[in-house]
Parts: C-alpha cells; structure tokens; sequence
C-alpha cells in the first residue's frame, strides 16, 4: 500500500513537471504594453519619448504664438544617435512627426522623399508622355519654417548583480529664418536589470 | 512528514508553473471636465486597490486641447512597478485614436505621491479614462 502512494505521489510529481516543461508558444500581445524583456532600447521608450515630446510641444506657449497665424510647416531633421544601441531613429522621427501632424497644429514637408519627388516631376515635366497642362510644376512647393531636431545618448553602467541603462532625449525647435530656438524640452528613462533570488 | 514534503512539494511546484500575472487594475470610467472624481473610481483588482489610490483628478484645456492631471497615491512600504494608460473619447463618447495610446511605465516608491499629467492626442476630446496595473515581471525561462 505504501509503495502503490509512493508511485502515485511520484507519477503526479512527474506529469507535475511535465506540464511546466519548456515550450514555446506564440501569441499576440498588446503592441502598446509595456515592454521589459531586455534593458536595450525597446517599443515602450519610443513611444514614451515621442508621447512626451509631442504633448509637451503642443502645450507650450511658444508654440501657441507661433500657431496664431496658421499651421506652420516643419521638417524633422533626423534624430541623431550617440548612444551605443544601434537605434532606428527614424522610427523616432516618424513617431513624432505622425503625432503632430495628426494634432493638427502643425504641416510637414518630408525631406527624406525629394529625390522621388524629384524623379516624379521630371517624368511629368520632361517624360513626353503627362499633357503639360496637367503635369505638376517645379519650383511650387513650400519651403519649411521651423526644423525639429534631437538627440538620443545614453549612460550605461553595471556590475556583476545589476544593470542600469539612462536615456536622455533632447528635442529642439528652430526658426530656420531667424535660427532663433523657439522650443525646447527633454525626457529620460532609466532601467534597470537586477538578478532576484529564487520567487514564485 | 515525509509524505507531507511529498505531496507539498508537487502542488507548490504546479503554482509556481500556473502563476499568470494578474492584469487587472484600478482606474476610472470615462469622465469629462469638472466631474466629481469620487463618482467614477473603479476597483478591479482589490489587492492593487489596497495598495494604491487615485487622489485627486484634474483636467482643462491647454491650446485646445484637454489636459489631464492625475494624483497617485501608493499607501504600500515597497516600491510598485507599474503602468499606466489614458485613454480618451469624443462628445458621443466614441474612443478617439483606439490602440494608439502606449501603456506608461512608472516606479511608485513606497508611500510616494505621484502625479501622471497626460495630453488627449486631437482637439476634439471631451471625455477621459485612465487604467493603472501592475508590470507583469519578466521570468527568463527560454534560452532559444
């Protein structure tokens, strides 16, 4: 009798372990959740940064003077990357700049496309095959009033027990006739990697 | 005893396996400008609700669009990793930009005071919510 609860305590013990054994499995998440799965740059800092940046932006009153006449047209300048990750700062840029334009306080000329712009005007132009009353011409469109513009360091530190990564995000607006800074701010994240002991 | 460590030992092992983290919070309904705060908490996860409060709430317009101030107040000793998401809706109480709005990480230390300040993303809000849950802790388990 003793031995039959011995292999049935064992026999549960074993399914027990089975049951938790490794597998992976694949669902989707919440693509706005917070992310911790490693302490390198991740979706949760992206959007934080470009959240922050984009309230803080609309919410200054520099920015309401300079919207009193109209919705001004920016460019963003590439967000420039002197952290050690490699980051996709595009995304970044792109985050932003979505953001704002779909506030509605701001237009955007987009630099990173000119050269097919360019290539689209010249068919229509010089291709022979768009009638020239129809074809867009060179030299309409709208120059940008203010550049946005940033950077994105990083100070990493760690020990043998513990990681610590802090992000400094700066962001600038420049009135690209006067090249007076109109706006300024910065946001920062720190995280932090530590081993735990044993927890259920 | 030996059979107490026995049979303990399976079941502790299964709890620790079955534990999914508990995603349920605390928060508020839908509310607009000048609403009583008290009038639209909700609880739906008692034990977070015992550790944290909402104390006060406050928005108004800034260059148009509405502004959120919101109080947290965390009445635990140790420090409650958090996250945090407004979201926002129209006058007929359609949710504006759904699935746009990123869930916020904070650190709340213990007994500490924090206010969350959020900006709706358009000009036509008029409504608000905001939902506060814990950071489910990540276990590394898979190597691959």
């Amino acid at each position: 009798m003793k031995k039959l609860t011995l292999s049935m305590i064992s026999i549960g013990l074993l399914l027990t372990l089975g049951a938790c054994s490794n597998k992976a499995t694949v669902s989707y998440g919440d693509a706005q959740e917070v992310e911790t799965t490693d302490l390198s740059f991740g979706s949760t800092d992206l959007q934080k940064i470009a959240t922050e940046m984009t309230d803080s932006l609309i919410a200054s009153a520099a920015v309401d003077e300079l919207v009193k006449d109209g919705r001004p047209v920016m460019y963003v300048e590439r967000i420039k990357n002197k952290t050690s990750e490699h980051i996709d700062t595009e995304s970044i840029t792109d985050s932003i700049s979505t953001k704002l334009l779909r506030s509605g306080k701001f237009r955007f000329v987009d630099m990173s496309r000119v050269q097919d712009v360019t290539k689209q005007l010249e068919f229509q132009n010089d291709g022979g095959l768009v009638d020239p009353s129809k074809a867009v011409q060179f030299g309409k469109q709208t120059g940008a009033e203010y550049m946005l513009y940033g950077n994105l360091s990083s100070i990493v530190k760690s020990n043998k027990d513990k990681s610590d990564v802090y992000y400094k995000f700066t962001m600038r607006l420049m009135d690209l006739e006067s090249g007076i800074v109109e706006w300024a701010d910065e946001t920062e994240i720190r995280k932090t990697k530590e081993k735990q002991g044993w927890s259920w | 005893m030996r059979k107490l460590v026995l049979i303990a030992l399976p079941l502790l092992m299964l709890y620790g396996c079955a534990s999914e983290p508990d995603t349920a919070g605390i928060g508020t309904d839908p509310m607009t400008q000048g609403d009583n705060y008290q009038d639209y908490l909700k609880v739906n996860n008692p034990e977070l609700g015992k550790r944290l409060k909402i104390t006060d709430v406050k928005s108004r317009k800034t260059n148009e669009f509405l502004e959120v101030n919101l109080q947290l107040l965390s009445t635990y000793d140790k420090t409650q990793n958090l996250q945090y998401q407004f979201y926002w809706y129209d006058a007929d109480g359609f949710v504006i930009e759904p699935g746009k709005t990123p869930w916020k990480a904070i650190a709340l230390h213990g007994q500490q005071n924090l206010t969350l300040r959020a900006m709706a993303p358009v000009k036509n809000v008029d409504k608000f919510s905001l939902y506060v849950r814990e950071v489910p802790k990540e276990v590394y388990k898979f190597e691959d």
